[in-house]
């Protein structure tokens, strides 16, 4: 079963996305998921090595650097592979790693692009992204060295990462950090999507070398102004993925659960809700492609509809897991039935890579850079 | 000549004749009808405009792709739109909402269901601006449920005669004849016994008055039938077969999915100007709160905007999917316009209540509140919309159905007396 993101695919994305749809469910279903999460083993570097065969990992990268498209739109590919992965719940940072892998394709010293990237296209590394706030952090500068202290505040799946790009929110600046640096440890956090793991990282005198500062042609702003588009389309595209499904085990349990003699799905009162549901499941599909599109082809409305994206997707998404959460009625309360691993899943997406509110704002901040620069 | 050079050499002297015929659009001219302004169509208006139609008619340009025997030219659709291109850039003929209906929907479905007869004595007059036809389709008590009218014609001998009422009819107060859904047979299933009638809207017994809506506008019309005479020539399509020609009527209606291709596209980066200009109108601009909501309404806007684009691909991919998937964007209208015209109410803050000219932001919102539901509840309510959607597109197990199967005569009598069980 396809998510179909788009209603229509070239033959190359067909085949692509076939392939990754098979191997996650050979190598990850929904069942190894929840094994993971009773359990704390993180996901199987094979699967993902077997991926990147596929070329899931360079979509946003270049064919010179190892990576490229498969239709031309690297973010639109991407998007429909996180919109397959959203609707198996797929454990690991996919969309933090295409960010660090487009951010070290434009920006990246040469050394990193030969062995970084290089590692994270080939499914042998993994990546994560975060953007921190200076109070949080220090970050000083000693002879060839940044020298890092403080914390860095739940990084999602940071166990399974080699690497962490950490943004400075203030002036864009970029570093890259190695996870197993002396001085970077890992603190498990409890959390509410247990299929995701989250980890507080403390950087105790963390050095590095000033070479792992990321150095764009253009603004460092403008870049990680990118960066969020592509994770928020991204992220939304996994979230669209987990309505999908959600929304089709609903379907399916009120076309068989019996009550009043009648299947539930024949009560106008289940089967409004399922039909307003599969109406903000469309309404997703629609922006997060028209938003993928966009900001693949560096259109000029791309950051702003990545930002419409993410709101939307984010605050429905929660509403579309409370209606599915409503068809199950009881079962759903049960650890073992997959509706919990849904809504977990969804709430706490809607709050990674920028929350509806801080996209909101983002877009008036677009808006009002914009009618300035059309007064000039 | 080529196909392409006999398309090219038409356009060259349909705009030839247009420049030397018709008047230029000008900046300030309205080019097409506006659902949402109030098109009063006084005689001397109508006139006027039937006037320009008829020029239109004369020379050979109206009805361009209809049938040559009844009055329109036998071209392909190619040429009507080789026209239709050229003549907007001028001042057409604007027959109003009704005119609207007769070319769009009921001359089309007369075209595809009427007689020879009823063709050779009406289609030339509608194509010349002598004849409107509207609609005479939902009843006061069936409106979604279509298909349970109770408005009746009962035989007496060679002649029909027409008792109940219709309503909803847009711009029945100009018009000159009325599509009529008619009961014929109360003792087959709801379904089988519907007919359609042409009926002369001055003749005996009817009875047309404006409807006052609550936007103070009155381009709906409602329709009373006291003993009015028809005949077996008035029939449109076959007797008690009438919802095999309804069928036609909604597809023509719906216009196989244009209306999300018309829709304009808002611009992401353009936070829903309107209510910005709200918002500075009462000086809450600047404030958080507001543009909040402002921003809300604006990623709504643009949402619907791709959810209709994404149908029109769907559409394209599965054609007989079609009328299921042309319900999310009914529904999604049902749904958002109300929401959108709350958020205007929270965000005027007291200022859609009172205001001092009719044009300001406030007297817009409060405008906008009044028509929100429109969709929600026009042309089958959202409802409908949800059933449709759960049933033909998720597949879910349909409603125990108390109508579809049983005469209708009894179907009316068992509603009365509901008691809730079933057989």
């Amino acid at each position: 079963m396809s998510v179909r993101l788009f209603p229509k695919l070239d033959e190359n994305q067909r085949l692509m996305l076939d392939a990754v749809v098979r191997l996650t469910e050979a190598g990850c279903p929904l069942t190894g998921v929840r094994d993971r999460a009773d359990g704390s083993a993180p996901s199987d570097p094979g699967l993902r090595r077997t991926l990147a065969d596929v070329g899931c990992y360079g979509l946003l990268s270049t064919e010179e650097l190892g990576g490229g498209s498969v239709s031309g739109n690297g973010v639109v590919d991407a998007a429909l592979i996180a919109a397959e992965r959203g609707a198996r719940l797929q454990p690991g940072p996919f969309v933090a790693t295409s960010v660090v892998v487009h951010a070290l394709t434009v920006a990246g010293a040469n050394a990193h692009q030969a062995d970084v990237l290089t590692s994270l296209i080939a499914g042998d590394a993994a990546a994560s992204w975060t953007v921190v706030d200076a109070g949080s952090l220090s970050v000083r500068r000693h002879e060839q060295e940044w020298v890092l202290s403080g914390t860095v505040a739940a990084v999602q799946d940071a166990d399974e990462c080699e690497w962490l790009l950490m943004t400075l929110a203030q002036d864009g600046n970029q570093i890259l950090i190695p996870l197993a640096a002396d001085g970077a440890k890992l603190v498990p956090l409890e959390r509410l999507d247990v299929t995701h793991r989250f980890f507080d990282v403390h950087l105790d005198d963390v050095t590095v070398p000033v070479a792992n500062l990321l150095t764009p042609a253009g603004s460092s702003q403008d870049l990680v102004d990118r960066q969020f588009s592509i994770a928020a389309v991204l992220a939304a595209a996994e979230a669209v993925g987990a309505m999908d499904s959600d929304l089709r085990l609903a379907v399916e349990y009120a076309k068989t659960r019996i009550a009043f003699g009648r299947p539930i799905g024949s009560f106008q009162a289940v089967k409004h809700r399922l039909a307003d549901t599969s109406l903000i499941v469309e309404m997703a599909k629609g922006i997060v492609a028209a938003a993928a599109d966009a900001v693949g082809r560096g259109a000029a409305d791309g950051d702003a509809l990545a930002s419409v994206a993410k709101a939307f997707v984010s605050e429905r998404s929660i509403e579309a897991a409370h209606n599915c959460f409503q068809v199950f009625g009881g079962i759903g309360f049960t650890w073992e039935h997959d509706q919990h691993l849904f809504l977990r899943r969804l709430a706490s997406d809607a709050y990674l890579f920028g929350s509806p509110n801080w996209h909101r704002d983002r877009l008036w901040k677009h808006a009002d850079t914009e009618s300035r620069r059309a007064h000039v | 000549m080529s196909e392409a050079e006999k398309l090219a050499d038409y356009r060259a002297r349909a705009r030839a004749w247009l420049e030397a015929n018709m008047e230029p659009l000008g900046p300030t001219a309205k080019s097409r009808f506006s659902f949402a302004e109030d098109d009063d169509f006084t005689p001397e208006r109508l006139a006027e405009q039937q006037a320009l139609q008829r020029k239109v008619y004369d020379a050979g340009y109206a009805g361009i792709s209809w049938p040559a025997e009844y009055g329109g030219q036998g071209l392909p659709k190619a040429y009507e739109r080789a026209f239709e291109q050229e003549a907007a850039h001028f001042v057409m003929p604007n027959l109003g909402i009704a005119g609207g209906t007769t070319m769009g929907v009921c001359g089309r479905t007369i075209l595809a269901h009427g007689s020879p007869e009823l063709l050779r004595t009406h289609i030339p007059r509608v194509l010349s601006g002598e004849e409107l036809i509207v609609q005479l389709f939902s009843d006061p008590e069936a409106g979604s449920d279509l298909a349970g009218v109770r408005t009746q014609a009962v035989r007496d001998g060679d002649r029909w005669v027409l008792n109940g009422s219709k309503i909803w009819t847009s711009g029945a107060y100009y018009a000159n004849y009325g599509m009529c859904l008619v009961r014929t047979n109360w003792d087959v299933p709801k379904h089988r016994g519907l007919t359609w009638f042409l009926v002369p809207l001055d003749a005996p017994g009817v009875t047309v008055q404006r409807i006052k809506q609550i936007n103070g506008n009155a381009e709906f019309c409602t329709e009373f039938f006291d003993d009015v005479e028809l005949t077996d020539a008035d029939i449109i399509g076959e007797l008690d077969n009438g919802w095999t020609v309804a069928q036609t009527m909604l597809m023509f209606e719906r216009g196989g999915g244009g209306e999300a291709a018309a829709m304009s596209s808002p611009d992401p980066r353009d936070i829903a100007p309107d209510l910005r200009e709200l918002a500075a109108a009462v000086g809450r601009l600047d404030d958080p709160q507001a543009r909040r909501l402002i921003t809300t309404a604006h990623v709504d806007d643009v949402v619907r905007h791709h959810l209709s684009r994404r149908l029109v691909g769907l559409m394209r991919s599965d054609s007989r999917q079609a009328g299921a998937l042309a319900s999310y964007g009914k529904l999604a209208s049902g749904v958002y316009d109300p929401i959108r015209a709350n958020l205007a109410l929270e965000i005027a803050d007291g200022g859609a209540s009172t205001w001092q000219h009719g044009d300001s932001p406030g007297a817009h919102a409060a405008t906008d509140l009044l028509n929100c539901r429109f969709m929600a509840i026009a042309g089958g309510t959202v409802e409908m919309q949800r059933n449709s959607i759960g049933e033909r597109v998720l597949g879910l197990p349909r409603e125990p159905s108390f109508d579809s199967e049983r005469p209708f005569r009894e179907v009316v009598r068992a509603a009365m007396n509901w008691s809730g069980k079933v057989g």
